[in-house]
């Protein structure tokens, strides 16, 4: 019973954790690098609206391309957008949580605005979503095959990739080191030879690209709409970059763990086994425990020492 | 230096965005043709939660006040509160009437204890309060002249989808995921049901409903909620979902749209407005089966034709139901066939008469 319920769960579970696994490591881009991102919320949000947007509009002409061009595209464009972060925390030495308030606020009004002006309605629908495949032959494989492999969404496994990608891109290169070096110890990097503003600028770019991916992914699998809001999911991504400790396998866990729990409270009322329990309990479950393992863990956090301030060359 | 040049741009956006959240839309003047009627009757809105365009509540006031004005020829304009208590609710309602919109309609339950304020403030202008009385906060209702308190029967509403829905399936399973458990989805969950039992008890169709498929998701904004619930549905052999949930209703809509354009034969019952268009996957097909409506639009309109005629029914508490036409399902059902939107249309006329009673309690239904 209990396992056909998490075989049963597990491919929605996954589905739910993705866009906050890859907003979650944009982050961890951004914050390893110095710049706290507090801002993922509006990033996502504005995610959100261009892949809504640009499926919706490009949908007619290519019918199964659009997901991907759409992803691509909100990728792209809100790396630009979180150039203002970067503009703000790096050139201008501003306060780094400000900033990324006020990309919240500006994402959020800034896309209701566009999506009026573009298409008349605050709301952007799309018509087709990322289809959901069973992978031949990889879904024969016992246990594995049925959690992983089928009801899956090929932009899982893209994601799952980036992910890997930017394990070895953080730990396996020198950029990693660099970027790495400037979240620790900026001066040190600087009279190294390193360009600590060139790096938080690239390092605040890809959080941006990783954000609007996750919003335009949350798109495509799970709403179909863009309605004005990212209803907190960038800020769960950001409790579970916390809770993560800042390490890729680390917000992989946070965020699978957030998106099983979130399912299971999500879905407990039709599933009788869980309906007896009250759904309060179930769906405060995971903040109670991010709250406890923030806790037990603030002694021994693994912060990037040089979080949060604004790189003075000047200063020793 | 630097910094206080950072700080100010900041503070410059944080104005900019707070004057764009509360911002004061271009009114859609319609007063062209009001000729030389005396000074022409100046309509005003205030939004619920969430935006003009919703594809529900607030949408479909403002269509209805859209309707009355191109037919009238009368200025309107609406106004975003810039949040959703009473004191931004009061300010809104303030701002609309001291610029001489003295007809003023308010979507919505949440404007109750605003509008008992209002009502008593400006004696001189009227107000529509829609799914909601005036009252100081006890649910006593104070309805006073210039107030006209409209409710609808949902579960007559919902009556007619879920006899549509069983005519439809004929044989099958069907769930219920509501929004918030308050009143007007309550009804609407119940008179679903009462439409399913008749067509099972009166057309021999054969549709079950199993207690632990009629739920309450507990919040109108929870799309993951609503797609995962509909999932878990669909995967345990249920074929249409009632959703009267806002934005948990659109998750369900997508997940149904996921496993249609796979193939699967799997619907979604529609609300307060017709949703057909929400659900196409693909070549204009819609996962809608049809939708429980309610004449919001129609209401607003009424209101304003009333008070134009000096027929202002202040002081009252009216309900919109089949008898008057405040409630059913859309005009265009691709989805049904026609005989089966000639036996809904019989059940409206037998309601509108009063042949056929729906309950609008529990009693023995589910949740």
């Amino acid at each position: 019973m209990m396992v056909d319920l998490i075989y049963q769960l597990f491919p929605y579970a996954i589905a739910f954790t993705i866009p906050l696994l890859i907003t979650s490591l944009g982050g961890l881009f951004s914050e390893r690098s110095g710049v706290i991102n507090i801002g993922l919320e509006g990033l996502m949000l504005m995610g959100m609206f261009v892949g809504a947007f640009v499926i919706s509009s490009v949908e007619a002409l290519y019918p199964t391309a659009a997901v991907w061009i759409g992803l691509l595209a909100a990728a792209v464009i809100v790396a630009l957008f979180a150039l203002l972060h970067a503009f703000a925390c790096v050139t201008l030495n501003a306060n780094q949580v400000i900033s990324g308030i006020a990309i919240n606020m500006i994402a959020g009004a800034v896309t209701v605005y566009l999506a009026r002006f573009f298409t008349g309605s605050g709301n952007v629908q799309i018509i087709r979503g990322m289809p959901r495949i069973t992978i031949a032959y990889l879904s024969d494989i016992p246990i594995l095959g049925q959690l992983l492999f089928t009801h899956t969404y090929a932009s899982t496994w893209l994601i799952l990739l980036i992910l890997a990608l930017a394990t070895f891109l953080l730990y396996k290169t020198r950029f990693g080191l660099r970027l790495r070096a400037c979240g620790e110890q900026p001066h040190a990097a600087d009279s190294a030879g390193v360009n600590v503003y060139l790096m938080r600028y690239m390092a605040v770019l890809i959080s941006g690209a990783c954000a609007g991916l996750g919003g335009a992914t949350f798109i495509v699998t799970l709403s179909g709409e863009f309605n004005g809001t990212a209803a907190g999911l960038g800020f769960l991504a950001l409790a579970a970059l916390i809770f993560g400790q800042w390490k890729p396998w680390g917000i992989l866990g946070a965020t699978f763990f957030f998106g099983f729990a979130t399912t299971v409270a999500n879905v407990s009322q039709v599933i009788p086994v869980l309906a007896q329990i009250p759904g309060i309990y179930l769906k405060t479950f995971p903040y109670v425990v991010t709250l406890l393992a923030l806790i037990l863990s603030s002694k021994s956090s693994q912060a990037p020492k040089a979080i949060g301030e604004p790189y003075d060359k000047g200063k020793r | 230096m630097k910094k206080w040049l950072a700080l100010l741009l900041v503070v410059v956006f944080v104005f900019a965005v707070t004057g764009c959240g509360t911002p004061t839309p271009p009114a859609d003047d319609t007063g062209d043709d009001a000729g030389d009627a005396p000074a022409a009757l100046k309509v005003g809105m205030v939004t619920d939660a969430g935006t003009i365009d919703d594809k529900s509540f607030n949408q479909g006031t403002w269509e209805g006040i859209q309707l009355a004005a191109g037919d009238f020829g009368l200025e309107t304009r609406y106004l975003q509160p810039g949040g959703t208590t009473e004191a931004d609710y009061i300010t809104e309602i303030g701002n609309l009437v001291d610029a001489g919109f003295m007809f003023v309609v308010c979507p919505g339950f949440k404007f109750e204890t605003a509008i008992f304020d209002v009502q008593t403030r400006y004696p001189d202008a009227k107000f529509v309060l829609i799914d909601g009385f005036p009252h100081a906060g006890d649910w006593n209702p104070v309805v006073n002249d210039n107030v006209v308190s409209i409710f609808f029967a949902e579960h007559e509403s919902g009556f007619l989808a879920g006899l549509a829905t069983a005519l439809q399936l004929r044989e099958g399973e069907v769930g219920f995921i509501g929004g918030m458990e308050i009143p007007p989805v309550q009804k609407f969950n119940w008179g679903f049901q009462q439409g399913v039992i008749y067509a099972n008890e009166n057309h021999g169709t054969n549709i079950v409903m199993n207690a632990e498929n009629f739920i309450y998701e507990g919040s109108f904004d929870n799309v993951a909620g609503g797609q995962v619930l509909a999932a878990a549905m669909y995967d345990k052999g249920v074929d249409a979902i009632f959703a009267a949930a806002g934005g948990v209703g659109i998750g369900a809509i997508n997940e149904a749209k996921t496993r249609a354009a796979k193939g699967e034969v799997v619907w979604i019952v529609g609300v307060d407005v017709d949703q057909y268009a929400d659900g196409i996957y693909e070549d204009g097909k819609s996962i809608i089966l049809t939708s429980a409506m309610k004449g919001i639009d129609v209401a607003a309109y009424d209101m304003i034709e009333a008070e134009l005629n000096g027929t202002f029914p202040g002081g009252q508490i009216l309900t919109f139901n089949a008898a008057n036409g405040g409630i059913g399902i859309p005009k265009e059902n691709p989805n049904l066939d026609p005989e089966v939107v000639a036996l809904v249309a019989e059940a409206l006329a037998a309601m509108a008469a009063g042949t056929l009673v729906v309950s609008d309690v529990q009693g023995e239904l589910l949740r």
